[in-house]
């Protein structure tokens, strides 16, 4: 009964919470903007496991694109500067009470095949889907210009 | 055992004498030599710090002449980076199908842009040098790069003006293909950084991608690069 109240006052405060038989928290969800010529964008936002088994990100689905895959930021230095690359991955592992971080500059969703270009101001909605099983959660996505402090 | 050495030595001493003369020298010349380097890298190492103390970026002691590279704009015209002589220069390397470096590094750039006084503003120009040509046109590139803002400018070039100008700013880049083997599914590895060149044509300093969100502190050194300090 606790769990359940404690559960329904997190969906509250965050922009969306719990589905599925994992409790997930999604927070901070926002897409970053990008002109009418860009064909790819990212996604950001910090998720909670708060189950008791480690939980999987594969990925998302939108009407904004029609890929929306997870991805990691590499990061190497050459003449004492720092080279950024990204490169798919499966999945992004969360561990059981952990959070998952996605961040400019880091692990994203690459929002790619872009249908639309939402602005700023905007609100998306993604599906994000999350494994073992086929957990999913609807989250609403502002679109923003840059990273909300 | 003793007596046989000393025996030995007295017999070689005048042979020695002037050997060891000249090892002297070359020892004292070694020393002078090593307290010169010494001295040399310490002031270069003070001169350094006290620089690197006035900057929140990455200062290049001494500042080296900004290497004028040659590209094309997003009008399809020719650009070279002296045609800003006068101007602070912000500009980085990336490409337009980045969906999370490039776009964070040029709203960063605009957040810092928009936070300069009008006055400012006037002197000082972002531009954005695309290193992926293929994908990258100049049309392309006016409908990116100037969405961040109004004033910012897209470049590109040949892949031999891209890759000499890389190379005089120390910036690497790299095409990786992925598993479909499509010609235009890759994407680019790049040097994440963004060079500050000074009003008059100075190289001055870089900054990390992590840094560009403080856009106090970036403000702060381009009052000081605009003010020839």
């Amino acid at each position: 009964m606790i769990t359940r109240l404690v559960f329904l006052f997190l969906c509250c405060i965050s922009s969306i919470a719990v589905a599925g038989n994992t409790p997930i928290k999604i927070e901070g969800a926002w897409l970053q903007a990008v002109p009418p010529v860009a064909e790819a964008t990212a996604a950001y936002m910090r998720i909670t496991n708060l189950g008791q088994t480690p939980l999987q990100l594969v990925g998302a689905s939108s009407s904004v694109a029609t890929k929306i895959e997870p991805m990691i930021t590499t990061r190497s230095n050459r003449n004492g500067q720092e080279i950024m690359g990204m490169e798919g991955v499966e999945h992004l592992e969360i561990p059981a009470g952990g959070i998952l971080e996605l961040k400019p500059g880091g692990s994203h969703l690459m929002v790619m095949g872009l249908v639309s270009h939402p602005k700023e101001g905007d609100h998306v909605r993604f599906s994000v889907r999350f494994a073992p099983g086929n957990q999913q959660i609807d989250v609403d996505v502002p679109v923003l210009q840059q990273e909300p402090k | 055992m003793n007596e046989a050495v000393s025996e030995q030595k007295t017999q070689n001493a005048p042979v020695l004498s002037s050997r060891a003369i000249a090892r002297r020298m070359f020892i004292a010349a070694v020393a002078l030599g090593v307290a010169l380097l010494i001295s040399l890298l310490v002031t270069r190492y003070l001169a350094y710090h006290e620089v690197q103390a006035n900057y929140y970026g990455q200062a290049l002691v001494p500042a080296k002449e900004a290497f004028d590279f040659h590209l094309v704009d997003q009008d399809g015209k020719a650009f070279q980076l002296n045609q800003l002589q006068g101007k602070a220069v912000l500009f980085s390397f990336g490409f337009t199908h980045c969906p999370n470096v490039c776009p964070t590094t040029l709203s960063d750039l605009a957040k810092v842009y928009r936070a300069l006084p009008a006055n400012e503003q006037k002197i000082v120009q972002v531009l954005f040098v695309s290193v992926d040509p293929q994908r990258d046109t100049p049309a392309l590139l006016k409908g990116y790069v100037p969405y961040f803002d109004d004033s910012f400018i897209g470049l590109t070039g040949t892949q031999a003006q891209l890759a000499e100008a890389a190379k005089a700013y120390g910036a690497f880049y790299e095409f990786v293909h992925d598993s479909s083997g499509a010609p235009d599914s890759y994407t680019v590895n790049h040097s994440a950084i963004t060079y500050l060149i000074s009003p008059d044509g100075k190289w001055k300093l870089l900054y990390n991608f992590d840094q560009l969100t403080d856009s106090k502190m970036m403000i702060q050194d381009i009052e000081r690069v605009l003010a020839g300090r």
